[in-house]
């Protein structure tokens, strides 16, 4: 039963959001604003899967995650800046206003796909090494982290809200035109887009299943439940915790980089300390330390937001807190715990298979 | 009898007088007649021509007036003409009158205190457009006596660039000056017009003397720039150099203090805020993200005891307000964290990142609540005891609102200090933050001492939140912007010591305030945020951590 | 003269201005089995924690297998060969028995080599081995959460056996075991120390008895009060003070 379960859900998921809704779609049932914004929620639950890595199963609660997907959105965001207009002396509006007169050199890379795509990914695995390296290695943990990691995603934002770093200021990178010659706008390209994120999420899925299931994921799970015990038995924690970290940076910044051609805009306000630990509520409401909570959660989250922001505007920020609230007190196991004793109860599941992992 | 002797008296007295100033002062008999024109014109053409004759003149005394036609402030007063305008602490409705001619003086009651006058008691003196512009041409002369401050102490300064204006212009308007800060300004310009106009070194030092001793913001650059003129005798200029320096070095301590002082102020601000979280952290483990919010919460509570005043009570001008709104804030702030003590965080305790997220959900909800019920933006009236500040010189004044701040953490943590060290539930909450199960089997109420303990903190965040008030807006997320600042203090000082929070407090506040000054305010934060990083590779604990077995848990 | 295992000289740490301990000399053969006894607050579990690294010593020496090893990580000094029992379980409790044994298997722990791991029969049939010899075979697939008090040390040990320390360092292993239990954990330690060194806590007299072949040393107040046989040991006076707080009492005394 729990074996078949786990290849049916999978399957299921697929199949309807790879076939059914692009069917709706050309029936003219579901709109592309609808298509591109299920491609958004795809790109979020990509950055849940990362999260849940570090979190869910390593324990690590960094509230500087956002960081790692606006580094990917806004790398992306330049070469699309620099795209939409061909001319060679071409800069963009907020650069004029700083009086600058060329383009700045960090932006020089970023005027091709290629290193752009590079950079998108080294750049936030750079980053994270570096605060991971200098964070794990003075044996910064728990509580210390969280705050550490918060200061570190201010600092951050405050350093991009600064028009002097010409990445925009408060209103970011936005008038994004073509992507690779695709025009943004047109509906094949967002559907194409869609289905792009679609592919990301279930290769990114099956590479985080990799990792959880090897040996590498038994001793993040080992760190999370004693982290001493693990330096006892001869592993070296640092180098453990800093993939880790590094892997989910980089999950992270794909996640940021898929979404920005489809939202169209990236600022500031998508790293701040907010963002971030939004991004750790998806995966906790979700069930953190089940890779299908994290994408669930990512999803049912950003779905009630966009009906709350519809039918109820002032209210979502009540309902946010409120779910926050209810979730660590009233179901720490989210979603996929709900799901599982609501199983044991009806008797779809015996108590012990549920509890005791196949070896 | 003696009445008639008298009443003679006066009246030949009156005649000499009248006789004395018709031969002294002929010509401006004439000026008063082209005044009561404008006042009174016959006609339009009439005024513009009575403008004209008075632009003419060459008499400083007609300034005053003719600024008063440029910046439509002439009034008529009791049959006199006068010039009215507010100061900072005029009464809505009221204004302070200067009579224009002969003399230009402001109108005293009868305990020599500028006059307020009603508005009702003005009659405007309406002048056209044309009349006004013509008058403008006059530039940086009426200007000397325009009501606004800024514009008359740019006056003194433009004064001093233009050649074709005579010191004694400068000399009689700054006789009638009464602003300090455009005093200053002016004694500035005038003493630089001097030096300029002077020959011999010894005149010169003489004007650099008095030119130092002015205090004013442009000096270190005018004697710079003198020392740049073309055949000043050397032994002046390296005279005015050594001036210059030791000004330079005047300012650079000045600098210094009035960055610790803001430094002093913003620590003491953190401290305030820290202090709950400290004590809290240290006895439950609780990481409260919505601390913050009960910052925001006394600052509502302050606001709102305001309103009751002056709208309930009718009290208008009075600072009762916030010697009640102190207590209050504590209070109300403390009972919020008492209710959510008993709603959330009981059932966390020592389980820090869940109560991390679920205060981060009610820290939403509670900021979401006061945009709900109060708005974007409110503020509250400073008390007027604590407007103004310590005087020192004119760039160094010390405000009270920030003395005070500093004197009220003083006060708290003193307060704390005594609660913990020498009160029985003192004792109570370090017993249960070293060891709570311990605690707890000597017949240690731990759940009480957790109440109190949560009270007690979110009633300090209140406390905060009314002094806050004093230097800033009240908005819906003024916590937040304190809260991870006050995190860190907490992580630095090590859990749960005052002490460490007290130092924290102070090396966060003071060198931001630093930074601050040398940088933008952004890169300053970054800057303490990389610094605290570095420390922490040190010092992971903070910087007074628990030593022993127990700590290596 | 034979080469020492373990030589440690004039180690000493103190907390917060208490000497926790204050160790002149101390040596440990290969293959012996050594027993520390000591009353409470003696400085045994900090000797131990200085030894594996858990806590900095203010200063001395630790010679361990020929290399000075104070500075450095508990993980290089695991790498070198030294395992540790702690007095509080110390396993990995959301993994299963046998998962928790195959993380401290022997073999090379690096990233590289956990990410592409491949399981092989040699490593099944050691960690079945030693499951046996603990007496966990039954309960291999279980949570080591769910495990009872008894159970978790015998885990605890099959880790630190697995990890094939060249020095054990075993902190109360019979604590919360029963009678049948805690002879069976005295046989395999005995059993164990004919091919590793081994340093034993224990408070347990007739467990003491049974394990101590050798040498039997003392700590009290956080120094060497002597070394003997058992039996030497336990009529040694100044032990039975220090066990029934006479010399305790003295001390308080003399310091008021």
């Amino acid at each position: 039963m729990l074996l078949k379960s786990d290849k049916i859900i999978p399957i299921v998921f697929l199949s309807f959001f790879a076939i059914l809704l692009p069917l709706g779609y050309s029936a003219g049932l579901i709109s592309v604003n609808s298509i591109s914004l299920w491609g958004r929620y795809f790109c979020f639950a990509i950055a849940a899967l990362g999260i849940d890595l570090i979190w869910g199963y390593t324990g690590i609660m960094s509230m500087c995650q956002a960081i790692f997907f606006c580094l990917g959105g806004y790398g992306i965001g330049m070469y699309l800046t620099l795209q939409a207009d061909s001319s060679p002396a071409f800069l963009p509006d907020f650069m004029s206003w700083n009086n600058l007169t060329e383009l700045p050199f960090f932006w020089m890379p970023f005027q091709n796909f290629i290193p752009t795509l590079l950079l998108g990914l080294l750049i936030p695995a750079a980053v994270a090494f570096i605060i991971g390296y200098f964070i794990f290695r003075s044996r910064i943990k728990g509580v210390y982290m969280a705050i550490i990691t918060q200061a570190l995603a201010l600092s951050v934002y405050l350093l991009f809200i600064r028009n002097e770093t010409n990445m925009g200021g408060t209103n970011g990178l936005t008038n994004f035109k073509t992507l690779l010659g695709f025009d943004l706008s047109q509906p094949a390209v967002k559907l194409g887009l869609y289905m792009v994120s679609l592919a990301t999420l279930a290769g990114v899925y099956q590479i985080c299943r990799h990792i959880v299931g090897s040996k590498f994921g038994k001793v993040l799970l080992a760190i999370r439940d004693s982290e001493s015990r693990v330096g006892f038995t001869a592993y070296r924690v640092l180098h453990y915790k800093l993939t880790i970290f590094i892997i989910a940076a980089v999950i992270g910044a794909i996640a940021g980089m898929l979404y920005v051609p489809q939202t169209g805009i990236i600022t500031p306000g998508r790293m701040d300390v907010k963002a971030s630990v939004e991004m750790l509520m998806w995966v906790a409401l979700g069930g953190r330390g089940h890779l299908k909570g994290a994408i669930l959660g990512a999803i049912s989250v950003n779905c009630l937001y966009s009906v709350c922001t519809t039918v109820f505007p002032e209210g979502w920020l009540f309902i946010l807190g409120i779910l926050y609230v209810l979730t660590v007190l009233y179901f720490d196991k989210g979603f996929l715990g709900l799901f599982e004793k609501l199983a044991i109860r009806v008797g779809l599941k015996s108590r012990k298979t549920a509890a005791a992992p196949l070896p | 009898m003696t009445n008639n002797v008298q009443a003679l008296k006066t009246f030949i007295w009156g005649i000499l007088c009248c006789f004395f100033y018709l031969t002294t002062y002929g010509s401006q008999d004439s000026i008063t007649v082209f005044m009561q024109q404008v006042a009174n014109p016959s006609g339009e053409v009439d005024r513009s021509e009575a403008i004209q004759k008075l632009l003419q003149q060459d008499n400083p005394a007609v300034l005053p007036f003719l600024a008063a036609v440029q910046n439509s402030t002439l009034y008529i007063w009791k049959d006199e003409l006068v010039v009215a305008r507010k100061d900072a602490d005029t009464p809505e409705g009221y204004m302070l009158l200067r009579k224009l001619y002969p003399t230009y003086t402001m109108v005293l009651d009868d305990e020599q205190q500028p006059l307020s006058v009603s508005q009702e008691e003005l009659q405007s003196v309406p002048i056209a457009r044309p009349d006004r512009l013509s008058v403008s041409g006059l530039g940086v002369r009426t200007n000397l006596f325009n009501p606004n401050t800024q514009i008359r102490a740019a006056a003194y300064l433009e004064a001093l660039q233009s050649d074709d204006i005579a010191p004694e212009l400068l000399s009689w308007a700054l006789s009638h000056e009464d602003d300090p800060k455009v005093l200053v300004a002016g004694r500035e310009a005038y003493c630089y017009f001097q030096m300029t106009k002077a020959t011999t070194t010894s005149e010169i030092t003489a004007w650099a003397d008095s030119l130092y001793n002015t205090g004013g913001n442009n000096t270190l650059q005018l004697l710079q720039n003198f020392t740049k003129r073309d055949g000043l005798p050397e032994d002046a200029s390296a005279y005015l150099l050594s001036k210059a320096e030791k000004l330079a070095a005047k300012s650079a301590w000045i600098e210094r203090i009035q960055n610790a002082f803001s430094g002093l102020s913003l620590a003491s601000i953190l401290i305030l805020i820290s202090l709950g979280l400290g004590i809290v952290y240290g006895l439950a483990g609780i990481i409260n993200m919505a601390h913050g919010e009960f910052l925001m919460i006394g600052a509502y509570a302050t606001f709102s005891v305001q309103l009751l005043f002056s709208n309930v009570f009718g009290i208008q001008s009075s600072d009762w307000f916030f010697l009640a709104a102190l207590p209050l804030s504590f209070i109300v702030a403390g009972s919020a964290g008492l209710l959510l003590e008993r709603l959330v965080v009981r059932r966390l305790y020592a389980k820090p990142l869940d109560s991390l997220l679920a205060t981060w959900g009610v820290s939403l909800i509670l900021i979401q609540l006061a945009r709900w019920i109060f708005g974007d933006m409110t503020a509250v009236k400073l008390p007027a005891i604590l407007s103004g500040g310590i005087y020192i010189n004119p760039q160094l004044v010390l405000p009270y609102n920030r003395l005070f701040i500093i004197v009220l953490t003083l006060i708290i943590v003193a307060l704390v200090y005594w609660v913990l060290m020498h009160t029985r539930l003192g004792l109570q909450i370090r017993a249960v933050t070293q060891n709570r199960n311990m605690s707890a089997c000597l017949g240690i109420d731990t759940k009480r001492v957790n109440v109190i303990t949560f009270f007690m903190g979110s009633g300090l965040a209140g406390l905060a939140g009314c002094a806050m008030t004093l230097i800033g807006n009240v908005v819906p997320d003024m916590g937040q912007s304190y809260i991870v600042d006050s995190f860190l203090m907490v992580v630095i000082g090590g859990v749960g010591k005052i002490v460490g929070i007290i130092v924290s407090g102070l090396g966060i506040g003071i060198s931001s305030k630093i930074l601050e000054a040398f940088f933008e305010a952004v890169y300053g934060k970054v800057t303490i945020l990389f610094i605290i990083m570095i420390f922490m590779q040190f010092r992971p604990k903070g910087l007074f951590p628990d030593k022993g077995r127990s700590a290596e848990e | 003269m034979i080469d020492m295992l373990l030589t440690v000289k004039d180690l000493s740490v103190s907390f917060g201005g208490l000497q926790a301990l204050n160790l002149h000399n101390f040596s440990l053969a290969p293959r012996e089995l050594r027993v520390i006894i000591g009353p409470n607050g003696a400085g045994k579990s900090t000797f131990m924690d200085l030894l594996c690294g858990r806590t900095k010593a203010d200063h001395g020496t630790v010679f361990f297998d020929g290399k000075q090893i104070l500075g450095m990580t508990e993980i290089q000094i695991a790498e070198m060969g030294i395992g540790r029992k702690f007095q509080k379980p110390s396993i990995f409790p959301s993994l299963s028995v046998y998962d928790n044994m195959l993380l401290a298997t022997k073999m090379k722990k690096s990233v590289l080599a956990s990410l592409f791991f491949k399981m092989d029969s040699a490593i099944d049939d050691k960690i079945r081995h030693t499951a046996v010899r603990v007496g966990l075979h039954g309960v291999l697939d279980k949570c080591a959460g769910e495990l009872s008090h008894g159970q978790k040390q015998w885990l605890e040990i099959a880790i630190v056996v697995l990890q094939d320390p060249k020095l054990m360092l075993i902190d109360e292993p019979a604590a919360g075991m029963s009678d049948r239990e805690t002879e069976k954990t005295g046989e395999l330690l005995l059993e164990l120390s004919t091919q590793h060194g081994v340093i034993v806590i224990e408070h347990d007299m007739h467990f003491v008895k049974q394990i101590a072949q050798k040498t039997v040393t003392v700590l009290v107040n956080g120094q060497l009060l002597t070394e003997g046989t058992f039996e030497e040991v336990r009529n040694d006076q100044r032990v039975i003070d220090s066990y029934l707080g006479r010399s305790n009492s003295e001390r308080i005394k003399a310091s008021i």
